[in-house]
């Protein structure tokens, strides 16, 4: 069988060099405009693999995944029986892409279809096909398919790392019999993710501090095929001589790591199935170096500028396939006949899997809908899936735990008798409303778990969580290492497996520490897999001030900027529990930004934060003021100086009505353009640098749908665009009372002669062209 | 004899003030310095005031959930 497969992976990717590089294949003329990373030469090492693999394993491919995925879905479907496969095929886009490979190829056996069905649908997916197995809309790279145990490749090196981990996370949380599988590059070794993963999927407090004792089940397997693109791994760009010896650097048992003959499939089954047996007694994460060649350039584009012909024919020698034939025919398992025959038939399937493909009647492309509408309907789920089980018990009685009778004894509204604000150990404030609603949720639900730095004992890095840890064993709340990628991605791991993870950044400033992880991977696979993946979490992180200009930045537009992430950013108790409700809920990402000069904020805005769990819709902004003459949209802190501004105004005979954003991505402009059709005017007050923030793609909108209502143009007040200063200069930074005043004053309601109180007396057009 | 204050200690930068949550001693228990006497919590932490000399607890000066400021006494042990 090895063999077959190893033979059926060359002829498919020989079959896209062929297309590539002369624009035909067997009886097909093509132009395949997508990457090719080809890995002629390493079959045994994805074959070898996937023999040693179940079904329930899950494998989290690299960028060079062809053979990778190929290998687990043969693997697969050797090992399923027909009326598995025949479930798993129907269950599949309502059996679209079974009924073209019935129609177009003929197969007796449902393990014949089975294997058509698999090829057809990868290749389908290359093409941008609609019943490729992402629906064409992942391509080459990021073609998946998750019955047969084979999860999301990545076109990010290294980045299968993290979420492979998670994946182990979720398996060990719910006991599973199986294994995660990352399957990366040696050229991947120099990624800080990978590094990062390593750490986490052998975190200590696995085996010490959790009740179900044991490692990760996550075997990090090393495609090791000396090269990055060009660069050689050892002995140019990396430090290690031999990369098994990484694990050394992680534990004494180095992660079980081996150096494995990658050329022998047998030898390559052998080292995983050792693995798996020391991964599923939770002895784990195993690293295996398995070492090979390919034969191919990186990509069609590669001229192979970087090694000798003598060295490729040196490892043409050791071609896994012919070694491993030939093997088989001297040891009288096989006869060159039939070996031929196997040959033969597999180019034959293969010439008729291209032409079913590539043919727009039996794979049409998905139609994309003049307005982008297809598409764009497949970037969030928009659905709620409630928890099908209990949660487990919580550890002690909820209504002895301090913080919660302290929350008790609080007022659930912000005010005295005499209207005046309470102090935040009286009443609810948002960090108690944010912890009411991951409460209930994590009592309730057992798939949420929550985890980030100090989360535990600490209770969070601003105390939201104070008093989770009394209620919740470790593998529901953990501290996880300062690793802000492997945060996210284990997150979305887990995610993908079926959890539900709260994930918490200290601090919005780190977002850049997990920027792949949160851009290129949480926001991309509820898309990407044509929506047959969702990745439910929340990411918590806070929005600092006073600690200078790397903990005080709000990056909220940041997020916003890229597709796929749901965005909040609550600015009152109340809304902070409703909303983060819906985010806890919500089958999409998102991301949630906590002002931490708000966490002591309590509610005055409506009488009570409710007791009991409610949700406020994502996207829906909300009036907190009402008025008249100007139209105030404000995100996140600014709601109170805007507030005070009003104040300021009213003395003025100047009427504002408040509008608190709450909500970035999506977001309803309904509401904020009937009052800008009232007022005429409208500010937009941002903590964020005004350049490129997102208060200007709102003001540009409502310029646009509001055009004719409009006084003036809207005017977005922001942070000026350089750092953020220390806290006793902050004041004139972010924007205060006296600049809201300012701006309504002069630039909305072009009163003459106003004498400016705020600092912002610079001229915006001189500093755009400075830079700044 | 000696009478020894225990005050409600800084509690970092934005913190002025914090709630009483309970009382570990009452007055005449022998306590030994570094023994836990009270509990407090800010809003973002719940903690244990230690005792700051060994003897008996001669006043406790707050109630329990009040509000107290940084600074003020809130127990007075006589060594
Ligand atoms: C984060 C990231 N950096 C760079 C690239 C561009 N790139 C694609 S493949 C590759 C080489 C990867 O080497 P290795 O991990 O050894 O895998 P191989 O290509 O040898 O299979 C590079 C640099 C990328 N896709 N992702
Ligand atoms: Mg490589």
């Amino acid at each position: 069988m090895a063999l077959r497969h190893m033979m059926v992976i060359r002829a498919f990717e020989s079959g896209v060099a062929s297309l590539k590089s002369k624009g035909s294949y067997g009886d097909l003329t093509y132009a395949y405009k997508g990457p090719a990373h080809l890995s002629i030469g390493q079959e045994a090492a994805a074959v070898g693999a996937a023999m040693a693999l179940t079904p329930e394993d899950h494998i989290f491919g690299s960028h060079r995944s062809h053979g990778e995925f190929l290998a687990k879905g043969l693997a697969a479907i050797q090992r399923l029986g027909d009326n598995a496969l025949t479930t798993i095929m129907e269950a599949h886009g309502n059996g679209a892409l079974l009924r073209t490979v019935e129609t177009h190829l003929a197969e007796e056996t449902e393990h014949g279809l089975a294997e058509n069905f698999l090829l057809v649908g990868l290749l389908a997916e290359m093409f941008m096909r609609e019943i490729g197995f992402n629906g064409g809309m992942g391509g080459s790279m990021h073609a998946f398919f998750t019955p047969f145990g084979a999860y999301p490749n990545n076109a990010i090196v290294g980045a299968s790392a993290g979420i492979a981990t998670g994946a182990g996370l979720w398996m060990k949380s719910e006991g599973r019999d199986c294994i995660a599988v990352s399957m990366v590059g040696d050229g991947a070794t120099g990624c800080g993710p990978v590094w990062e993963a390593l750490n986490f999927a052998g975190m200590a407090q696995f085996e010490r501090l959790w009740d179900n004792a044991g490692f990760l089940p996550v075997l990090f397997f090393f495609t090791n095929n000396f090269y990055a693109m060009g660069g050689q791994t050892n002995g140019e760009t990396m430090s290690w001589d031999r990369l098994a010896r990484i694990g050394a650097g992680l534990r004494d048992d180095a992660f079980h790591a081996e150096t494995v003959d990658g050329t022998n499939p047998l030898a390559v089954a052998d080292a995983v199935e050792r693995k798996r047996h020391v991964l599923l007694e939770g002895k784990g994460p195993a690293i295996l170096d398995v070492e090979c060649y390919r034969f191919s350039g990186h990509s069609t584009t590669d001229v192979n500028a970087y090694r000798t012909k003598d060295e490729i024919a040196a490892w043409g020698a050791v071609d896994p396939i012919r070694t491993y034939r030939d093997s088989l025919v001297s040891e009288g398992i096989l006869d060159t006949a039939a070996a031929d025959a196997i040959q033969s038939e597999v180019d034959a399937r293969m010439n008729a899997v291209f032409m079913a493909a590539a043919d727009p009647e039996t794979a049409p492309p998905p139609r994309l809908g003049i307005d982008g509408a297809g598409i764009g309907r497949k970037m969030f789920a928009g659905s709620e899936t409630p928890s099908d089980g209990p949660a487990p018990e919580p550890l002690s009685d909820p209504e002895k735990v301090a913080r919660i009778r302290q929350n008790a004894r609080k007022s659930r509204g912000g005010r005295d008798a005499n209207g005046e604000p309470l102090s935040p150990l009286k009443a609810i404030t948002l960090r108690d409303g944010l912890f009411e609603a991951i409460l209930h949720a994590a009592l309730t639900d057992s798939r949420v778990i929550i985890y980030g730095e100090e989360c535990r004992e600490w209770g969070g890095a601003f105390g939201v969580y104070r008093g989770l840890a009394d209620l919740l064993p470790h593998d529901r709340v953990f501290n996880a290492p300062i690793s802000e990628a492997a945060i996210v991605s284990t997150a979305i791991g887990a995610a993908m497996e079926g959890g539900r993870p709260v994930v918490e950044l200290m601090y919005a400033d780190f977002i850049g520490r997990a920027g792949d992880e949160l851009f290129n991977q949480l926001a991309k696979w509820q898309a990407m897999s044509n929506g047959l993946l969702s990745v439910p979490v929340v990411v918590r992180c806070s929005v600092g001030s006073k600690y200078g200009a790397q903990h005080s930045q709000d990056w909220s537009g940041l997020a916003a900027h890229v597709p796929g992430l749901k965005i909040i950013y609550p600015a009152t108790p109340r809304d902070a529990k409703g909303l983060m409700a819906s985010a806890l809920a919500s089958d999409d990402p998102v991301i949630v930004f906590e002002s931490q000069r708000l966490y002591d904020q309590v509610e005055l805005f409506k009488d009570e934060v409710p007791e009991g769990n409610y949700k406020i819709p994502i996207g829906a902004p909300d009036i907190k003021r009402a008025g008249s003459d100007v139209t105030v949209l404000t995100i996140g802190p600014t709601l109170y100086p805007a507030l005070e501004a009003a104040d300021l105004l009213a003395g003025r005979g100047v009427s504002l009505e408040i509008i608190d954003a709450r909500s970035l991505v999506p977001f309803d402009y309904g509401q904020v353009l009937e009052s800008v059709t009232k007022t005429g005017r409208l500010l937009l007050v941002t903590e964020a640098c005004e350049r490129g923030s997102f208060a200007m793609t709102l003001a540009s909108n409502v310029t646009r749908f509001a055009f004719g209502a409009l006084k003036a143009p809207p005017r977005v007040l922001g942070s000026p665009n350089w750092i953020v200063p220390g806290a006793d200069l902050e004041h004139g930074y972010f924007p205060q009372p006296f600049d809201i005043e300012d701006a309504i004053l002069t630039d909305l309601m072009g009163v003459a002669g106003h004498d400016r109180k705020g600092s912002r007396r610079w001229d915006d057009l001189a500093l755009a062209r400075s830079g700044l | 004899m000696a009478r020894v204050e225990l005050r409600m200690p800084e509690l970092g930068n934005e913190i002025t003030e914090a709630m009483i949550d309970a009382f570990l001693k009452d007055v005449g228990d022998e306590v030994s310095e570094g023994e836990e006497i009270v509990t407090i919590t800010t809003p973002k932490v719940t903690m244990d005031l230690e005792a700051p000399a060994s003897g008996t607890v001669l006043e406790l000066l707050v109630e329990e959930d009040e509000i107290v400021a940084v600074g003020t006494v809130l127990a007075v042990i006589e060594t």
